[in-house]
């Protein structure tokens, strides 16, 4: 390369394309695509990032879409389904959704990172990750009980996190019990490769318990939030710049998600519930979504006058602590300054 | 296609070599290429005796190669029938072929020599004028080089017939002439089929020349004798008649 | 040779962070979309010696599997390359199976195979092995008449000096596809690994993705491309060598 000349496309669209406000108005265009978008007027249409896939995990935001909860409080909403390749935090951030669904650790390593994120309602008040088991093994009843098992984490992901304290708090360190990594299939746990497989107890979790139990292998399920291990799972969440903006129009849409899932949790409402889920959900065979549903509805609302939504602050402090503690973040960032939804009284 | 490469009977060898009897017959060959709108043959008959330096010459596209590649199976006749008397191993060299890039010409040359030829190897460089470039790569060689050196690796190989196409292009003239002859007094007895454009070359060294005239002429080949020369100059009557006779020929 | 390829890749690599970078301070965004210098350098000195470990690691299975892939294209290749039923086979098979995205294949492998180092060398082998095939089948399958007419005719052809032949005339098309064939490796094997395995570049890659953490994934690519463009200059200097020890030193079967 020419040391005297820059070379590359930079350099031979500059030598060559064009004259000056040209190649300035095509540079402008090409950064403009990049950045964020402006911050959101009240009338736009607000675009709101699950965490995962449309299912019977996300019943109330369906609920609320297709039941015009939104649209009662003049509110344009696109609700998307997420995926592995999804970051609903850096959405928001980059403005490609003005609300979206996190898990605490992804809110708490985001705020470690200046990320302007804030919380406004907690959906699931027990995290559905779980671990599953042979009923044939003795009942994990205490935690020393997991010693000398074969335990499956997903590296990198929050039930290593779980686990890691789960072993802590026991005293287990990793030559009394045996961490295997998991994929995405449950091959090894049915090849009894592993003692503890963990499954999201209100979808996989059900499934696999039906598949086990034909073959005559009833399971039981290692919740952690059994032995005071509190990891807070999935919440709303959205840039602080609209919360500080348009208070408003994070009120409505906040209550119109939670009028949501109130109304899509309430037994009464389980048929049609079960309608909206299966027009996004057309694999999943009916019965199998009802049970989902009722697991679904356990796990966000714990009792039938618990407030739907409402944050769970010790366990925030607790996830926080846990992060910490293991070396996932540098420092505490108070967490809870960023949590601005229902509280407990 | 008929298959590459000599067949070999040792009795044929013995018998043949005694007796000297060496021919090509064509008769009646008919041969149409792929493609081509007319015949390149067209009953072609003609007789060509051995042992000896004969040339096969014509107009360019007239079939000169194409009649080769007949010769030694390379291609079959539509119709018509080929017989080829007291060549049991027959080779075809051609101006446009390499060696392997990977060895100096010399090596190449002690490789595919046998032992018994090595002698009259070291003899043919000598007399082509290639000694000063066998420790070269092929690639290095010029044109006429190359096609000595090409030349040299068939006139070691067990033959009867060597049909030589365009060997000794790119050669010039007087090296031309001390390389005919020297074929002719190193290998008296061998049928030789020399391809060339030359008419004066073809006159002066060649026993017969067989002219191909084309298919729309009739006959389409003429065989007319040449003056067989061993490098000394010929007479300018005798070869002004060779010359003529060609030429007329065609 | 080395240097070269080594700064050509570092000016890639600057480039792409200019504007990652660009685009950060252009539009204020945190340290969690796209991370700043300081974080960058930060997560640089917590995960570099474990991801140097597991570029090597990655780098040694597909190395590994790119060499099984040329020997096995080189074998099937010179079986395949005469107009034999067999060949013919093998000609349309190679044709045909290379349409498959192997990746895509990778998960049943893993599954039938687990996920140990005999899957992803099964994978990296798998990802270079068609176009390395196709490129010997088209170099065993394709006459040099020029050359090979004096050995026919002279009743001295042997598959093992048509096969030198052939592959002599051809050695830059040949170097230059195993040199393609190394990135091919690499990144199947990464993509192998990012899909199902328990080790490797590729399995941190994923790791560094379910954390959201850009600058490990930044530091991951680095050291990729930095083994990468070692790799190929080592590839490029061995193609020169091979050239020069034919082409210098007499020998040879012919």
């Amino acid at each position: 390369m020419n040391s005297r000349r820059g070379g590359g496309l930079l350099g031979t669209f500059l030598r060559r394309g064009g004259r000056w406000p040209g190649k300035l108005l095509w540079l402008l265009t090409l950064t403009g695509w990049l950045l964020p978008t402006a911050p959101t007027a009240a009338a736009d249409p607000l675009v709101y990032r699950l965490k995962w896939l449309q299912n019977s995990s996300t019943v109330g935001d369906l609920y609320a879409d297709v039941q015009g909860f939104f649209a009662a409080r003049g509110l344009t909403v696109e609700v998307k389904p997420g995926g592995p390749e999804r970051d609903a935090i850096k959405e928001l951030e980059l403005g490609h959704a003005q609300f979206g669904v996190a898990s605490a650790d992804q809110v708490i390593r985001a705020a470690a990172k200046g990320a302007p994120v804030v919380v406004i309602a907690q959906i699931f008040q027990v995290n559905p990750l779980q671990w599953i088991y042979r009923a044939s093994r003795p009942p994990l009843e205490t935690l020393a009980d997991l010693e000398g098992l074969i335990i499956g984490i997903t590296y990198g992901g929050n039930d290593e996190m779980i686990m890691r304290t789960v072993l802590a708090k026991a005293g287990l360190d990793e030559r009394r019990v045996t961490l295997m990594s998991v994929r995405y299939d449950f091959t090894p746990f049915y090849r009894r490769r592993a003692d503890l497989w963990p499954i999201y107890r209100n979808s996989q979790g059900i499934v696999i318990a039906d598949r086990m139990a034909r073959a005559g292998e009833p399971v039981r399920f290692f919740n952690p939030t059994d032995f005071g291990v509190r990891f807070v799972a999935n919440s709303v969440v959205t840039h602080q710049r609209l919360l500080d903006d348009q208070p408003d129009l994070v009120h409505r849409f906040r209550e119109a998600l939670l009028e949501g899932w109130r109304a899509a949790l309430a037994e009464e409402n389980e048929q049609r519930a079960l309608t909206i889920i299966a027009r996004f959900d057309p694999d999943t065979p009916p019965d199998l979504m009802a049970r989902q549903l009722r697991v679904t509805r356990e796990l966000v609302r714990p009792t039938a006058d618990f407030p739907v939504g409402r944050l769970d602050v010790a366990a925030w402090r607790q996830t926080e602590e846990i992060m910490h503690r293991q070396g996932l973040i540098p420092r505490p960032v108070n967490v809870v300054s960023r949590l601005h939804g229902p509280a407990p009284p | 296609m008929r298959p590459l490469g000599a067949v070999l009977t040792l009795t044929g060898i013995s018998r043949y070599k005694n007796n000297k009897l060496m021919q090509i017959s064509c008769d009646d060959i008919a041969l149409a290429l792929v493609g081509a709108e007319t015949p390149i043959f067209a009953a072609l008959n003609f007789n060509l005796k051995g042992p000896g330096f004969h040339a096969l010459f014509g107009p360019s596209g007239v079939g000169k190669t194409t009649l080769a590649r007949l010769l030694i199976g390379q291609m079959r006749p539509d119709s018509g029938g080929i017989r080829i008397d007291g060549c049991p191993r027959r080779l075809y060299a051609y101006n446009l072929e390499r060696l392997p890039g990977w060895s100096s010409v010399g090596r190449h040359l002690e490789k595919i020599t046998p032992a018994s030829q090595r002698p009259r190897c070291a003899e043919l460089a000598a007399a082509f004028g290639i000694e000063p470039v066998l420790g070269q790569r092929f690639a290095r060689l010029s044109l006429g080089q190359k096609n000595r050196v090409n030349l040299i690796r068939y006139l070691v190989q067990d033959f009867e017939l060597l049909i030589m196409d365009e060997s000794l292009a790119n050669v010039d003239e007087r090296t031309r002439g001390r390389i005919i002859t020297t074929i002719k007094t190193l290998f008296p007895d061998r049928f030789f089929l020399y391809i060339s454009h030359n008419a004066i070359e073809v006159a002066r060294f060649c026993r017969q020349v067989l002219v191909l005239r084309g298919a729309h002429r009739e006959p389409q080949a003429l065989t007319v004798p040449g003056l067989d020369g061993n490098g000394e100059a010929a007479p300018p009557p005798a070869m002004e008649k060779a010359l003529l006779t060609i030429m007329n020929a065609i | 040779m080395l240097a070269r390829r080594i700064y050509q890749f570092l000016i890639v690599y600057a480039v792409g962070l200019a504007l990652l970078l660009g685009l950060k301070y252009l539009a204020g965004l945190s340290d969690y979309v796209i991370p700043g210098p300081p974080l960058i350098w930060q997560t640089f000195h917590e995960v570099y010696g474990r991801y140097t470990a597991d570029t090597l690691n990655t780098f040694s299975v597909a190395v590994f599997g790119q060499v099984i892939s040329i020997g096995l294209a080189t074998g099937i290749g010179i079986l395949g390359r005469q107009a034999t039923w067999f060949g013919n086979f093998v000609k349309v098979a190679a044709y045909n199976v290379q349409a498959y995205p192997i990746v895509a294949l990778a998960p049943i492998i893993f599954i039938l195979l687990g996920d140990g180092f005999i899957t992803r060398l099964v994978i990296a082998a798998m990802i270079c092995y068609f176009p390395l095939l196709l490129v010997v089948l088209g170099v065993m399958g394709e006459p040099v008449t020029e050359i090979e007419h004096f050995y026919r005719i002279t009743g001295r052809m042997r598959w093992q000096l048509e096969v030198k032949i052939r592959a002599f005339e051809n050695l830059h098309k040949l170097t230059t596809v195993v040199a393609g064939s190394a990135t091919l490796a690499m990144a199947g094997t990464i993509v192998a690994e990012f899909i199902a395995a328990n080790a490797g570049i590729g399995y941190s890659i994923r790791i560094a993705l379910y954390q959201s953490d850009l600058g490990k994934i930044l530091i991951a690519l680095f050291l990729i491309g930095i083994c990468l463009s070692v790799y190929q200059a080592l590839l490029e200097w061995a193609g020169a060598q091979v050239h020069r020890r034919w082409e210098t030193i007499d020998g040879g079967a012919a």
